[in-house]
Protein backbone atom coordinates (compact mmCIF):
# COMPACT_ATOMS: atom_id res chain seq x y z
CA UNK A 1 0.00 0.00 0.00
CA UNK A 2 1.37 3.63 -1.08
CA UNK A 3 1.81 6.26 1.90
CA UNK A 4 -0.18 8.76 0.39
CA UNK A 5 1.70 11.11 3.22
CA UNK A 6 4.89 10.82 1.79
CA UNK A 7 3.49 11.19 -1.99
CA UNK A 8 0.23 13.65 -1.64
CA UNK A 9 0.85 13.92 -5.17
CA UNK A 10 -0.25 10.63 -6.54
CA UNK A 11 -3.56 10.72 -7.68
CA UNK A 12 -6.71 8.32 -7.13
CA UNK A 13 -6.59 4.79 -8.36
CA UNK A 14 -10.25 5.57 -9.27
CA UNK A 15 -11.40 8.89 -8.40
CA UNK A 16 -14.46 10.71 -9.69
CA UNK A 17 -14.23 13.23 -13.37
CA UNK A 18 -13.59 15.95 -10.91
CA UNK A 19 -10.96 14.47 -8.62
CA UNK A 20 -8.92 12.71 -11.27
CA UNK A 21 -8.06 15.05 -13.65
CA UNK A 22 -7.11 17.43 -10.66
CA UNK A 23 -5.12 15.07 -9.15
CA UNK A 24 -2.98 14.85 -12.21
CA UNK A 25 -2.88 18.68 -12.33
CA UNK A 26 -1.81 18.38 -8.73
CA UNK A 27 0.94 15.95 -9.58
CA UNK A 28 2.70 18.25 -12.34
CA UNK A 29 2.36 20.83 -9.91
CA UNK A 30 4.79 18.87 -7.38
CA UNK A 31 6.83 17.42 -10.01
CA UNK A 32 7.64 20.65 -11.79
CA UNK A 33 8.16 22.46 -8.53
CA UNK A 34 10.63 19.83 -7.52
CA UNK A 35 12.42 19.84 -11.18
CA UNK A 36 13.15 23.49 -10.44
CA UNK A 37 13.57 23.49 -7.09
CA UNK A 38 16.76 24.23 -4.98
CA UNK A 39 18.67 25.92 -7.67
CA UNK A 40 20.94 29.45 -7.81
CA UNK A 41 20.54 32.31 -10.43
CA UNK A 42 23.00 30.31 -12.80
CA UNK A 43 20.49 26.87 -12.81
CA UNK A 44 17.71 28.88 -13.26
CA UNK A 45 18.99 30.17 -16.47
CA UNK A 46 20.78 27.81 -18.32
CA UNK A 47 19.83 26.72 -21.35
CA UNK A 48 19.94 23.98 -23.42
CA UNK A 49 20.48 23.35 -27.25
CA UNK A 50 19.07 25.88 -29.49
CA UNK A 51 15.78 26.31 -26.87
CA UNK A 52 15.72 30.17 -25.36
CA UNK A 53 13.61 28.45 -22.60
CA UNK A 54 15.47 28.46 -18.81
CA UNK A 55 13.93 27.00 -15.65
CA UNK A 56 13.50 30.48 -14.68
CA UNK A 57 11.33 31.59 -17.75
CA UNK A 58 9.00 28.45 -16.63
CA UNK A 59 8.87 29.18 -13.33
CA UNK A 60 7.11 32.52 -14.15
CA UNK A 61 5.13 31.51 -16.95
CA UNK A 62 3.39 28.76 -15.02
CA UNK A 63 2.74 31.14 -12.76
CA UNK A 64 1.32 33.81 -15.29
CA UNK A 65 -0.47 30.72 -16.59
CA UNK A 66 -2.17 29.85 -13.83
CA UNK A 67 -3.12 33.06 -12.81
CA UNK A 68 -4.56 34.01 -16.44
CA UNK A 69 -6.57 30.46 -16.70
CA UNK A 70 -8.23 31.13 -13.40
CA UNK A 71 -9.25 34.64 -13.68
CA UNK A 72 -9.55 35.82 -17.59
CA UNK A 73 -10.36 32.57 -18.76
CA UNK A 74 -12.01 30.97 -15.65
CA UNK A 75 -14.32 34.08 -14.40
CA UNK A 76 -13.54 36.68 -16.58
CA UNK A 77 -12.17 39.05 -13.99
CA UNK A 78 -8.78 40.53 -14.66
CA UNK A 79 -5.62 38.85 -13.98
CA UNK A 80 -4.30 39.22 -10.32
CA UNK A 81 -2.94 42.50 -9.50
CA UNK A 82 0.54 40.44 -8.61
CA UNK A 83 0.88 40.94 -12.71
CA UNK A 84 -0.59 44.72 -12.76
CA UNK A 85 3.35 46.15 -13.00
CA UNK A 86 4.17 43.75 -16.76
CA UNK A 87 5.80 44.08 -19.97
CA UNK A 88 2.95 41.94 -22.05
CA UNK A 89 2.48 45.50 -24.63
CA UNK A 90 5.71 45.42 -25.57
CA UNK A 91 6.90 41.34 -25.56
CA UNK A 92 4.33 38.71 -25.79
CA UNK A 93 6.57 36.70 -23.79
CA UNK A 94 7.78 38.88 -21.11
CA UNK A 95 6.96 36.56 -18.41
CA UNK A 96 9.94 34.24 -20.33
CA UNK A 97 12.50 37.22 -20.99
CA UNK A 98 12.18 38.97 -17.99
CA UNK A 99 12.68 36.11 -15.63
CA UNK A 100 16.46 36.32 -15.41
CA UNK A 101 15.90 39.57 -14.18
CA UNK A 102 14.01 38.25 -11.29
CA UNK A 103 16.17 36.52 -7.84
CA UNK A 104 15.32 32.97 -7.42
CA UNK A 105 13.60 33.88 -3.92
CA UNK A 106 11.43 35.98 -6.02
CA UNK A 107 10.50 33.74 -8.90
CA UNK A 108 10.04 30.58 -6.63
CA UNK A 109 7.37 32.82 -4.32
CA UNK A 110 5.97 33.92 -7.76
CA UNK A 111 4.86 30.86 -8.90
CA UNK A 112 3.88 29.02 -5.46
CA UNK A 113 1.35 32.17 -4.40
CA UNK A 114 0.15 31.50 -7.80
CA UNK A 115 -0.44 27.75 -7.69
CA UNK A 116 -1.76 28.68 -4.35
CA UNK A 117 -4.21 30.99 -5.78
CA UNK A 118 -5.06 29.04 -8.70
CA UNK A 119 -6.01 26.17 -6.51
CA UNK A 120 -8.35 28.43 -4.53
CA UNK A 121 -10.22 29.53 -7.59
CA UNK A 122 -10.75 25.73 -9.09
CA UNK A 123 -11.84 24.69 -5.91
CA UNK A 124 -14.11 27.69 -5.16
CA UNK A 125 -15.25 26.58 -8.33
CA UNK A 126 -15.59 22.35 -8.77
CA UNK A 127 -17.12 22.66 -5.45
CA UNK A 128 -19.95 24.78 -6.48
CA UNK A 129 -20.56 24.38 -10.53
CA UNK A 130 -18.80 20.98 -11.36
CA UNK A 131 -16.76 20.04 -14.56
CA UNK A 132 -19.77 21.19 -16.65
CA UNK A 133 -19.71 24.77 -15.63
CA UNK A 134 -19.80 27.33 -18.32
CA UNK A 135 -16.33 29.31 -18.02
CA UNK A 136 -16.15 32.73 -19.41
CA UNK A 137 -12.93 31.79 -22.38
CA UNK A 138 -14.79 30.92 -25.74
CA UNK A 139 -14.10 29.67 -29.16
CA UNK A 140 -14.49 31.97 -32.42
CA UNK A 141 -17.92 30.69 -32.36
CA UNK A 142 -18.27 32.57 -29.17
CA UNK A 143 -19.38 29.58 -27.48
CA UNK A 144 -18.03 29.00 -24.12
CA UNK A 145 -15.60 26.21 -22.66
CA UNK A 146 -16.64 24.34 -19.77
CA UNK A 147 -14.29 23.72 -16.52
CA UNK A 148 -13.68 20.27 -17.92
CA UNK A 149 -11.72 21.66 -21.05
CA UNK A 150 -9.98 24.32 -19.35
CA UNK A 151 -8.33 21.50 -16.87
CA UNK A 152 -7.48 19.13 -19.77
CA UNK A 153 -5.83 22.26 -21.31
CA UNK A 154 -4.07 22.75 -17.96
CA UNK A 155 -2.72 19.42 -17.51
CA UNK A 156 -1.42 19.53 -21.16
CA UNK A 157 0.51 22.57 -20.82
CA UNK A 158 2.14 21.47 -17.53
CA UNK A 159 2.82 18.43 -18.83
CA UNK A 160 4.90 19.80 -21.74
CA UNK A 161 6.95 22.02 -19.53
CA UNK A 162 7.74 19.53 -17.35
CA UNK A 163 8.92 17.55 -19.97
CA UNK A 164 10.95 21.12 -21.24
CA UNK A 165 12.29 21.26 -17.11
CA UNK A 166 13.21 17.47 -17.56
CA UNK A 167 16.12 17.79 -19.64
CA UNK A 168 17.12 21.66 -18.40
CA UNK A 169 17.63 19.85 -14.99
CA UNK A 170 19.18 17.45 -16.14
CA UNK A 171 21.72 19.69 -17.98
CA UNK A 172 22.33 22.22 -14.69
CA UNK A 173 22.69 18.96 -12.31
CA UNK A 174 21.88 15.36 -13.24
CA UNK A 175 18.76 15.84 -11.62
CA UNK A 176 16.62 12.84 -13.40
CA UNK A 177 13.22 10.68 -12.32
CA UNK A 178 9.62 11.20 -13.46
CA UNK A 179 7.93 12.20 -9.86
CA UNK A 180 9.56 13.27 -6.65
CA UNK A 181 11.20 11.03 -4.02
CA UNK A 182 8.55 9.70 -1.30
CA UNK A 183 8.48 12.59 1.28
CA UNK A 184 10.18 15.89 -0.85
CA UNK A 185 8.72 18.95 0.28
CA UNK A 186 9.49 22.18 -1.35
CA UNK B 1 -3.60 30.41 -36.94
CA UNK B 2 -3.26 28.57 -39.70
CA UNK B 3 -6.48 26.55 -40.92
CA UNK B 4 -4.47 22.71 -40.03
CA UNK B 5 -3.93 24.26 -36.34
CA UNK B 6 -7.62 25.02 -36.37
CA UNK B 7 -8.73 21.83 -36.96
CA UNK B 8 -6.33 20.07 -34.84
CA UNK B 9 -7.97 22.47 -31.69
CA UNK B 10 -11.33 21.43 -32.91
CA UNK B 11 -10.53 18.09 -32.03
CA UNK B 12 -11.36 18.91 -28.14
CA UNK B 13 -14.72 19.66 -27.61
CA UNK B 14 -15.15 23.27 -25.91
CA UNK B 15 -18.02 21.95 -23.53
CA UNK B 16 -18.02 18.61 -24.08
CA UNK B 17 -18.53 15.61 -21.80
CA UNK B 18 -16.04 13.40 -19.92
CA UNK B 19 -15.45 11.18 -22.52
CA UNK B 20 -15.26 12.91 -25.75
CA UNK B 21 -12.65 15.77 -23.91
CA UNK B 22 -10.92 12.74 -22.47
CA UNK B 23 -10.84 11.38 -26.11
CA UNK B 24 -10.38 14.82 -27.66
CA UNK B 25 -7.34 15.58 -25.79
CA UNK B 26 -5.89 12.60 -25.89
CA UNK B 27 -5.88 12.39 -29.85
CA UNK B 28 -4.66 16.09 -29.81
CA UNK B 29 -1.30 14.98 -27.57
CA UNK B 30 -1.01 12.08 -29.88
CA UNK B 31 -0.71 14.06 -32.85
CA UNK B 32 1.30 17.02 -31.85
CA UNK B 33 3.82 14.18 -30.62
CA UNK B 34 3.70 12.70 -34.14
CA UNK B 35 4.63 15.68 -35.81
CA UNK B 36 7.25 16.56 -33.40
CA UNK B 37 8.75 12.80 -34.47
CA UNK B 38 7.82 13.12 -38.30
CA UNK B 39 9.68 13.49 -41.32
CA UNK B 40 12.93 12.42 -39.98
CA UNK B 41 15.94 9.82 -41.13
CA UNK B 42 17.63 7.40 -38.68
CA UNK B 43 20.48 9.44 -37.49
CA UNK B 44 18.05 12.49 -36.75
CA UNK B 45 15.89 9.36 -34.72
CA UNK B 46 18.97 8.69 -32.73
CA UNK B 47 20.29 12.16 -31.81
CA UNK B 48 20.76 12.80 -28.26
CA UNK B 49 20.29 16.40 -26.33
CA UNK B 50 22.61 17.63 -23.86
CA UNK B 51 23.68 15.27 -20.92
CA UNK B 52 20.12 13.39 -21.58
CA UNK B 53 19.91 9.80 -23.46
CA UNK B 54 16.87 10.41 -24.88
CA UNK B 55 16.20 10.25 -28.84
CA UNK B 56 13.10 11.11 -30.76
CA UNK B 57 13.14 7.15 -31.78
CA UNK B 58 13.49 6.01 -28.45
CA UNK B 59 10.27 8.06 -27.51
CA UNK B 60 8.63 6.43 -30.15
CA UNK B 61 9.15 2.99 -29.34
CA UNK B 62 8.69 3.93 -25.51
CA UNK B 63 5.13 5.51 -26.02
CA UNK B 64 4.26 2.40 -28.53
CA UNK B 65 4.85 0.06 -25.50
CA UNK B 66 3.08 2.13 -23.07
CA UNK B 67 -0.18 2.37 -25.40
CA UNK B 68 -0.06 -1.25 -24.80
CA UNK B 69 0.52 -1.88 -21.57
CA UNK B 70 -2.28 0.63 -20.70
CA UNK B 71 -4.79 0.23 -23.12
CA UNK B 72 -4.25 -3.14 -24.04
CA UNK B 73 -2.51 -5.35 -21.08
CA UNK B 74 -4.14 -3.44 -18.43
CA UNK B 75 -7.72 -2.16 -19.42
CA UNK B 76 -8.17 -5.81 -21.24
CA UNK B 77 -6.66 -7.81 -18.96
CA UNK B 78 -4.17 -9.28 -21.69
CA UNK B 79 -2.21 -12.23 -20.30
CA UNK B 80 0.73 -10.32 -22.01
CA UNK B 81 2.27 -7.71 -23.87
CA UNK B 82 1.81 -7.41 -27.33
CA UNK B 83 4.03 -8.07 -30.01
CA UNK B 84 7.34 -7.30 -30.21
CA UNK B 85 7.04 -6.25 -26.24
CA UNK B 86 5.63 -10.05 -25.41
CA UNK B 87 9.18 -11.45 -25.63
CA UNK B 88 10.87 -8.99 -23.64
CA UNK B 89 12.17 -9.48 -20.11
CA UNK B 90 11.64 -5.86 -18.74
CA UNK B 91 12.95 -6.67 -15.47
CA UNK B 92 16.88 -8.31 -17.17
CA UNK B 93 16.49 -4.87 -19.41
CA UNK B 94 14.23 -2.07 -18.35
CA UNK B 95 15.55 0.18 -21.10
CA UNK B 96 15.27 -2.37 -23.47
CA UNK B 97 12.68 0.23 -25.91
CA UNK B 98 15.00 3.28 -25.84
CA UNK B 99 17.95 0.89 -26.23
CA UNK B 100 16.73 -0.93 -29.11
CA UNK B 101 15.12 1.87 -30.70
CA UNK B 102 18.55 3.06 -32.43
CA UNK B 103 18.60 0.02 -34.55
CA UNK B 104 15.56 0.64 -35.54
CA UNK B 105 14.28 1.38 -39.37
CA UNK B 106 12.74 4.72 -38.71
CA UNK B 107 9.38 3.35 -41.30
CA UNK B 108 9.14 0.29 -38.31
CA UNK B 109 9.43 2.47 -35.54
CA UNK B 110 6.80 5.17 -36.94
CA UNK B 111 4.39 2.11 -37.69
CA UNK B 112 4.30 0.32 -34.23
CA UNK B 113 3.28 2.89 -32.60
CA UNK B 114 0.82 3.70 -35.05
CA UNK B 115 -0.29 0.11 -34.41
CA UNK B 116 -0.22 0.44 -30.85
CA UNK B 117 -2.44 3.35 -30.74
CA UNK B 118 -5.10 2.24 -32.86
CA UNK B 119 -5.21 -1.08 -31.26
CA UNK B 120 -5.47 1.17 -28.16
CA UNK B 121 -7.95 3.46 -29.60
CA UNK B 122 -10.63 0.90 -30.07
CA UNK B 123 -10.33 -1.04 -27.19
CA UNK B 124 -11.30 2.41 -25.43
CA UNK B 125 -13.65 2.86 -27.83
CA UNK B 126 -14.92 -0.52 -26.68
CA UNK B 127 -14.40 -0.17 -22.89
CA UNK B 128 -16.79 2.90 -22.70
CA UNK B 129 -19.19 1.65 -25.09
CA UNK B 130 -19.66 -1.17 -22.60
CA UNK B 131 -19.62 0.29 -19.39
CA UNK B 132 -19.63 4.52 -19.73
CA UNK B 133 -17.72 6.90 -17.84
CA UNK B 134 -17.11 4.28 -15.12
CA UNK B 135 -15.17 1.76 -16.92
CA UNK B 136 -12.64 0.46 -15.08
CA UNK B 137 -9.65 -1.75 -16.44
CA UNK B 138 -9.37 -5.74 -15.87
CA UNK B 139 -5.98 -5.35 -14.76
CA UNK B 140 -3.63 -3.01 -11.80
CA UNK B 141 -0.29 -2.19 -13.47
CA UNK B 142 1.05 -4.52 -10.59
CA UNK B 143 -0.66 -5.53 -7.74
CA UNK B 144 -3.92 -4.22 -6.11
CA UNK B 145 -6.93 -2.92 -7.78
CA UNK B 146 -7.63 -2.18 -11.20
CA UNK B 147 -7.39 1.51 -12.03
CA UNK B 148 -10.12 3.16 -13.60
CA UNK B 149 -10.35 4.15 -17.26
CA UNK B 150 -10.50 7.48 -16.55
CA UNK B 151 -7.33 7.86 -14.84
CA UNK B 152 -5.53 6.00 -17.48
CA UNK B 153 -6.84 8.31 -20.05
CA UNK B 154 -5.77 11.15 -17.72
CA UNK B 155 -1.96 9.85 -17.01
CA UNK B 156 -1.81 9.03 -20.47
CA UNK B 157 -2.63 12.72 -21.72
CA UNK B 158 0.36 13.53 -19.03
CA UNK B 159 2.47 11.11 -20.64
CA UNK B 160 2.45 12.07 -23.97
CA UNK B 161 2.26 16.22 -22.92
CA UNK B 162 5.68 15.51 -21.23
CA UNK B 163 7.79 12.90 -23.46
CA UNK B 164 6.44 15.86 -26.07
CA UNK B 165 7.62 18.64 -24.11
CA UNK B 166 11.41 16.27 -24.47
CA UNK B 167 10.70 16.46 -28.27
CA UNK B 168 9.92 19.86 -28.26
CA UNK B 169 13.55 20.86 -26.91
CA UNK B 170 14.76 17.36 -29.44
CA UNK B 171 13.48 18.29 -32.67
CA UNK B 172 14.38 21.88 -31.91
CA UNK B 173 18.07 20.87 -31.81
CA UNK B 174 17.99 18.91 -34.53
CA UNK B 175 16.21 21.41 -37.77
CA UNK B 176 14.70 24.01 -35.67
CA UNK B 177 11.12 22.92 -35.78
CA UNK B 178 9.40 24.80 -33.15
CA UNK B 179 5.64 25.13 -31.84
CA UNK B 180 2.94 24.46 -29.96
CA UNK B 181 0.80 22.53 -32.31
CA UNK B 182 0.84 21.32 -36.07
CA UNK B 183 1.04 24.22 -38.63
Amino acid sequence: MTDTTLTPWEPPLAGTDATQILGSLDRMRWTFRWKTAGLDHAGLTTRIGASSLSLAGLLKHLAANEDYATTVKLLGEPMDEHWADNGWDDDEDWEITSAPDDTPEQLYATYDEAVARSRARIEAAVAEHGLDMTIAAHDDDGQHANLRRLLCDMVEEYGRHTGHADLLREAVDGLTGEDPPPGWRP
Amino acid sequence: MTQTNEIALDSIPVAGDEIDTLIGALERNRRTFAWKCGGLGRDDLRRTLGPGTMTLGGLLKHLALVEDEYFTRQLLGAPSLSPPFDAVDFDADPDWEWRTAAEDDPVELVRLWEECVARSRANVAAAYAEDGPEARARTASSGGAPPALRRLMVDLIEEYARHTGHADLIRESIDGLVGEGMS
